[in-house]
């Protein structure tokens, strides 16, 4: 049956269109549940005793929420107890239509088999499709085809109800109007609160619940602390008429009441709007995308320094305004920022946050405040019972509104993540917090793993080469599972070298648009934390089929050249391949087998080529001017049973890596070259840019305090000063320089060669670059690899590879995740680090001044790769006389001058007094300036102090 | 237009028949042939109806859409006319065969209907001298039979009170920046005051006598004819005479006065029909074209 769906919609062009549907019904749709005998379904998903004890329904029943109550609730629906649920289509495509993250929150409960949620496609069901009435609202069409789909199911149900113990359907609204609707077709129909705490075994659900509008009311108090956000109408003329701003909210760390907003103006550029007080922040939270109106000139502030946090328990405005009042400092004219104010919010952002609980002093109180572990994000209200067992927990909770006349938003309580200070929980926080994707692969995303036991078939054999006589051998770290790449040199007849670089064919795996090829493509990265691995791929690809181990057949991309003795390239070949690795060996065992003049083997022989080869290919690269740069690794030892770490060293670099690393770079370069020949509009490349010379002035007064001159004007003047740079009696001071060196440096990012011009690498000296040798850790090798395949025919194409816009956007994705997986590398290290002090107590340790700053300076400890602050000032002391200086930069404290590169002794200790933001505290011992440094702490303690087990 | 050849004796035959007051096909001289009308054929149009006549079919279609005023009138809304000569109605229509007798058309088309003792257009003004509403009225012959005028002038009038433009308003900031909005609510429209569109009546000169709606056997015996414009009140608002033959003064008068008796004849039915038509809503079973 034909029936045709009309609405009209403006254009962009400001026109009026009007729009026609086809839309088709069906008879051919079944109901899902397993007591139907009527339907004629091959599999059924709801069950026939659907049984959640509940003292509102004691029949078993099927539930159906309406599209508010999935909005809301989602987290409720989330929980395993909730099972048995059909989900009409109506508010699937009203979910989608109005929140992306709950729809597809959504869509991964209904891939959930163990949930049995069912999609009814009742707008396309003959007897469940309504048409909009003549003054009926959307809603209200909507509300209704609900209620005319819940109708059908019972009546459908009811003619088996001999056969079940009276099964129902429940229908779950917030609304009340729809809810006096159902209730008079002679629907069952419950509220979602009534219903959730009717639920007898699951009492803790009810903290889930997300405030409702009606709650909010008992709340509310006459005063009116917000200003009205305008409505979104107003706001695009408003931006239309450029009156308002649009831009990305970003709450300042370090004061609550202060935050910018980053408008993006033409191209690169962007201006920046100083947001301050309250009431001009209008309950925007960070990352929000909001509107903003400048105020006018005379109202202008500058940014203040000072520090506050958010304090008060359930105080209201009254501090606040006072708080505010030591904002306002008479600030110079010139340091004066454009001000404005927030006066409506385009976009929210909120996603569940991690923290703790403030618990309430009122006892009975059910109301408690909830402190997020990142400062930028408000305290937030929640109602929970469970109060007193959450206190000491890290918990999840998810803003659900800001009303106007409250001081702080409203959330609800999602789950607990474990007690704080536990290494678990803490894991869990820092992956939260940096939006690194680590939950179980879906079922989905496993049903596309190749089915096990996996081996390569006779047509993949066709297709490839076959290099397996080859002596291909790989180096990596100690313990790698996922080995990614794999090595092999031998001479020629004609006496050229053949050197092959063999990288695990993970595209061959991972086919393009799949939920496997999805996920990847969102998780971006593989993230290494202390002692965990977040795969980016199941483990199965990572660790086993893809993973280039030792005498197993594995499918590989290869990129062969022919070099001669000069290690000049004389012919470059890519080729999909067949391999069988000789030995996994690790940086050491490589390098033991190079220095071991007895091995004469073919692995040994092989090794002791490339290296030869890689030392050339090196010296090459530095000629040409490729930097070395530093930054110092550490590694924890860990204690096998409780995995808490026991000793740290900083990483050690031997030939080998450099080594292996030579070749890759090679591999990267060749292949850069050749998507971008094949590709000049859509290949993925990495570039680095050039730092902006200001960059560097920190870099180079630090080396003329040492009277070294360092010359920044290209990479390879600046290697070259690197180089020389050397002070007698001071071995470490390169070093040094070199992490400053880092520090100067600009990211490196992935883009799309179509949508920009500049592509040099300003770190290797290249003048194209890519990622290709990683495909296991990386995406964008895996995008590289398809491209690579295309170009020599190995593969076929599919649109998205050839459309530039989304692959600029997929490198938008992987730039992200790239630099949130390493800040959440360097929480983790920061993590394990402060766990290796907690159980050693007070240290003291030599270190090097590496920043000064106005009131600190910034130490580096090279025996643990660690950097702290040793403050001058304190609160609760008289401060010393400091005196800064930007030449040098010096800084003064009493008698005492610091320089850049001092040496001083520190004691280092561990400061838990913020459970949710322990840090290293450092304290000077040396030089001794009377009543700033601390005398030398006993150091006979440690050793008497066992590690601490939790 | 299609022309069929017509012998001496047959000529006779039809001319002595309408001397007689009698038709080939058994109407008398003021008769039309049976009319068939249907409104809301066309989904994606804002109004529509399809009209056959004999064996003439014509699709009218109403678009609507949002324009700039013309700025002699700057508060008034406009019309515009495309008639397409389909191939399916007849074969000369083939290839640009059409496009001439197409532009004819248009052209009486806006003399008639484009102008406001026809239609309201000051209702169809959105925001004065900034944006109106302009009607594309897209007319599609689909069958060739005669007495095309007519036809498509009934469709047009039975397509315009077919046609629901959607509800806007106007909203204003403080900066005097004007948005259009739209509702939200597919039901909310504006319908068009018809009463005063006029019908078009053809004469055709037969012998000494004139026939109303001639068929193509009839139009082949008659050297001029007359297209007049009649509203419902019986008002001649467009006269046109058409074919290389002459007319004296006084058979144009009596013709005027016939086609003025006819036109309002026609008007009243016609009016009665549509609204009938509208009562029955979506109840109606669609007969569309293939039935």
């Amino acid at each position: 049956m034909l029936k045709s769906k009309t609405f009209v919609k403006k254009t962009r062009s400001g026109g009026v269109m009007k729009v026609v549907r086809e839309h088709y019904l069906r008879d051919d749709i079944w109901c899902g549940s397993e007591v139907c005998t009527e339907c004629k379904q091959e599999s059924t998903v709801l069950q026939k005793d659907a049984c959640m004890e509940s003292s509102l329904c004691s029949y078993p029943h099927y539930l159906v929420p309406d599209t508010n109550v999935v909005l809301h609730q989602i987290d409720i629906l989330e929980d395993p107890v909730i099972c048995n649920v059909i989900i009409l289509q109506t508010v699937l495509q009203e979910v989608r239509h109005r929140s992306a993250p709950v729809y597809k929150r959504l869509k991964d409960i209904i891939h959930e088999k163990e949930k049995r949620f069912y999609t009814f496609t009742n707008e396309h069901h003959r007897d469940t499709f309504i048409e909009r009435e003549p003054g009926e609202s959307a809603n209200d069409r909507n509300d209704r085809a609900i209620r005319v789909a819940v109708k059908w199911y019972s009546q459908h149900l009811k003619t088996f109800e001999s056969d079940t113990d009276g099964l129902k359907v429940v229908l779950l609204t917030n609304d009340q109007g729809n809810k006096q609707k159902a209730q008079d077709n002679g629907l069952l129909v419950y509220k979602c609160e009534e219903y959730v705490k009717s639920l007898i075994a699951n009492p803790e659900l009810v903290d889930r619940l997300a405030l409702s509008s009606d709650d909010k009311n008992e709340i509310t108090s006459s005063k009116v602390l917000f200003p009205e956000h305008l409505p979104l109408s107003r706001i695009q003329t408003g931006i239309k008429s450029s009156s308002f701003l649009q831009g990305t909210f970003r709450a300042s760390r370090d004061n609550y009441l202060e935050a910018t907003v980053f408008v993006q103006g033409e191209g690169e550029d962007g201006t920046e709007v100083l947001i301050q007080g309250l009431q001009n922040l209008n309950r925007a939270v960070h990352q929000d995308v909001v509107a903003v109106q400048l105020l006018p000139r005379s109202e202008w502030v500058a940014p203040s320094s000072v520090v506050l946090q958010d304090e008060g328990t359930a105080k209201d405005d009254e501090d606040a305004e006072e708080e505010e009042g030591k904002l306002r400092t008479a600030a110079a004219e010139a340091a004066r920022k454009p001000t404005g104010k927030v006066v409506g919010i385009i976009k929210r952002n909120w996603r569940p946050f991690c923290g703790m609980l403030n618990v309430s002093q009122i006892k009975e109180s059910t109301r408690h405040l909830f402190t997020p572990a990142d400062r930028r994000i408000p305290r937030i209200r929640i109602e929970t019972r469970q109060a007193s067992t959450l206190s000491g927990q890290r918990i999840m909770v998810a803003i659900d509104g800001w009303p106007k006349d409250s001081r702080y938003p409203n959330g609800h309580f999602v789950r607990s993540l474990g007690g704080a200070g536990e290494k678990d929980t803490e894991e869990e926080v820092l992956l939260l917090e940096h939006d690194v994707p680590h939950q179980a692969f879906s079922q989905a995303v496993l049903s596309f793993l190749p089915k096990m036991p996996w081996a390569i078939t006779p047509e993949d054999m066709m297709k490839r080469e076959d290099l397996r006589p080859l002596t291909v051998c790989s180096v990596d770290p100690p313990g790698c599972t996922d080995i990614d790449d794999a090595l092999h040199c031998r001479e020629l007849e004609n006496g050229n070298l053949e050197v092959g670089v063999h990288i695990a064919d993970v595209s061959h795996f991972i086919r393009p648009g799949n939920a496997l090829d999805k996920e990847a493509a969102n998780r971006g990265t593989t993230v290494y934390l202390c002692g965990k691995r977040i795969d980016m791929v199941p483990e199965l690809l990572s660790s086993n089929l893809c993973s280039l181990r030792s005498n197993v057949d594995r499918l590989a991309f290869s990129c062969i050249w022919e070099i001669n003795h000069k290690a000049e390239i004389l012919k470059t070949r890519f080729t999909k391949s067949v391999i069988n690795s000789k030995a996994s060996l690790t940086y050491a065992e490589a390098q033991m087998r190079i220095d071991d003049t007895n091995k004469n083997d073919d692995i040994t022989k092989n090794l002791r080529g490339l290296n030869k080869l890689a030392k050339i290919l090196k010296r090459q690269r530095i000629e040409k001017g490729a930097l070395t740069l530093s930054s110092l690794e550490v590694r924890f030892h860990m204690d096998s049973e409780t995995h808490d770490p026991i000793d740290l060293q900083t990483k050690e670099l031997m030939e080998t890596n450099s080594m292996v690393e030579e070749f890759m770079l090679l591999a990267n370069i060749s292949v850069a070259q050749k998507i971008y020949d094949e590709f000049s509009e859509c290949a993925l490349l990495r570039k680095h840019p050039a730092p902006p010379p200001s960059n560097y002035d920190i870099l180079i007064k630090a080396a003329k305090s040492k009277e070294v001159e360092i010359h920044t004007d290209s990479a390879k003047a600046l290697a070259d000063s690197l180089d020389a740079a050397k002070v007698d009696g001071f071995p470490y001071f390169n070093t040094l320089l070199r992490i400053l060196a880092t520090r100067c440096m600009m990211q490196a990012v992935y883009f799309c060669s179509g949508m920009d011009s500049d592509f040099h690498h300003y770190g290797l000296a290249s003048p194209i670059y890519t990622h290709f040798t990683s495909p296991i850790r990386r995406y964008a090798d895996i995008i590289v690899h398809r491209l690579l395949a295309v170009a020599i025919g190995a593969d076929t194409t599919y649109p998205d590879l050839m459309d530039k816009h989304k692959q600029s956007a997929l490198c938008n994705n992987l730039n992200y995740r790239h630099k949130m997986s390493q800040y959440a590398q360097r929480a983790s290290v920061a993590f394990h680090t402060q766990l290796f002090f907690k159980s050693r107590g007070i240290l003291n340790e030599e270190g090097f001044v590496l920043f000064v700053r106005k009131n600190a300076i910034i130490v580096l400890i090279p025996k643990f790769g660690l950097e702290g602050t040793v403050f001058f000032d304190s609160k609760d002391k008289v401060s010393p006389n400091i005196v800064f200086e930007e030449e040098g930069p010096t800084l003064s404290v009493e008698q005492h001058k610091f320089h850049i590169f001092d040496k001083v002794k520190v004691t280092i200790s561990l400061d838990d007094s913020n459970i949710q933001h322990q840090k290293i505290r450092m304290a000077l011992i040396e030089p001794v300036i009377p009543g700033v440094s601390v005398p030398p702490p006993d150091t006979e303690r440690p050793a008497k102090k066992q590690k601490l087990d939790r | 237009m299609a022309t069929v050849q017509v012998s001496e004796a047959e000529k006779v035959y039809i001319l002595h028949g309408i001397r007689d007051d009698l038709r080939v096909d058994g109407r008398g001289c003021e008769d039309y042939r049976h009319m068939e009308i249907e409104t809301d054929v066309v989904s994606n149009t804002d109004g529509s109806a399809k009209v056959t006549l004999g064996h003439t079919a014509v699709l009218v279609g109403v678009k609507a859409e949002i324009g700039k005023p013309r700025p002699t009138v700057p508060a008034e809304g406009y019309l515009e006319f495309f008639v397409d000569c389909s191939a399916n109605a007849t074969p000369e229509f083939e290839g640009r065969g059409g496009e001439e007798l197409g532009t004819k058309l248009s052209n009486t088309l806006y003399k008639v209907f484009n102008n406001k003792r026809s239609i309201d257009l000051k209702s169809l003004c959105i925001c004065a001298g900034e944006h109106c509403w302009v009607l594309y009225v897209d007319v599609l012959l689909l069958q060739c039979d005669g007495n095309l005028y007519d036809a498509i002038s009934v469709a047009i009038k039975a397509a315009l009170f077919n046609t629901k433009i959607p509800k806007v308003h106007i909203s204003s900031d403080e900066e005097g920046g004007k948005e259009i909005e739209l509702s939200d609510d597919p039901y909310d429209c504006m319908r068009l005051n018809i009463e005063n569109v006029p019908c078009i009546v053809t004469l055709c000169k037969v012998g000494h006598r004139h026939v109303v709606d001639a068929t193509l056997q009839e139009k082949a015996c008659s050297v001029a004819s007359l297209i007049i414009s009649v509203t419902h009140k019986g008002t001649i608002t467009c006269m046109r005479k058409v074919g290389g033959g002459s007319l004296d003064p006084e058979s144009i008068f009596e013709m005027t006065e016939a086609g003025k008796r006819v036109g309002k004849a026609l008007h009243a039915p016609l009016m009665k029909l549509l609204e009938q038509e509208e009562s029955l809503g979506k109840k109606r079973q669609k007969v569309g074209f293939l039935g």
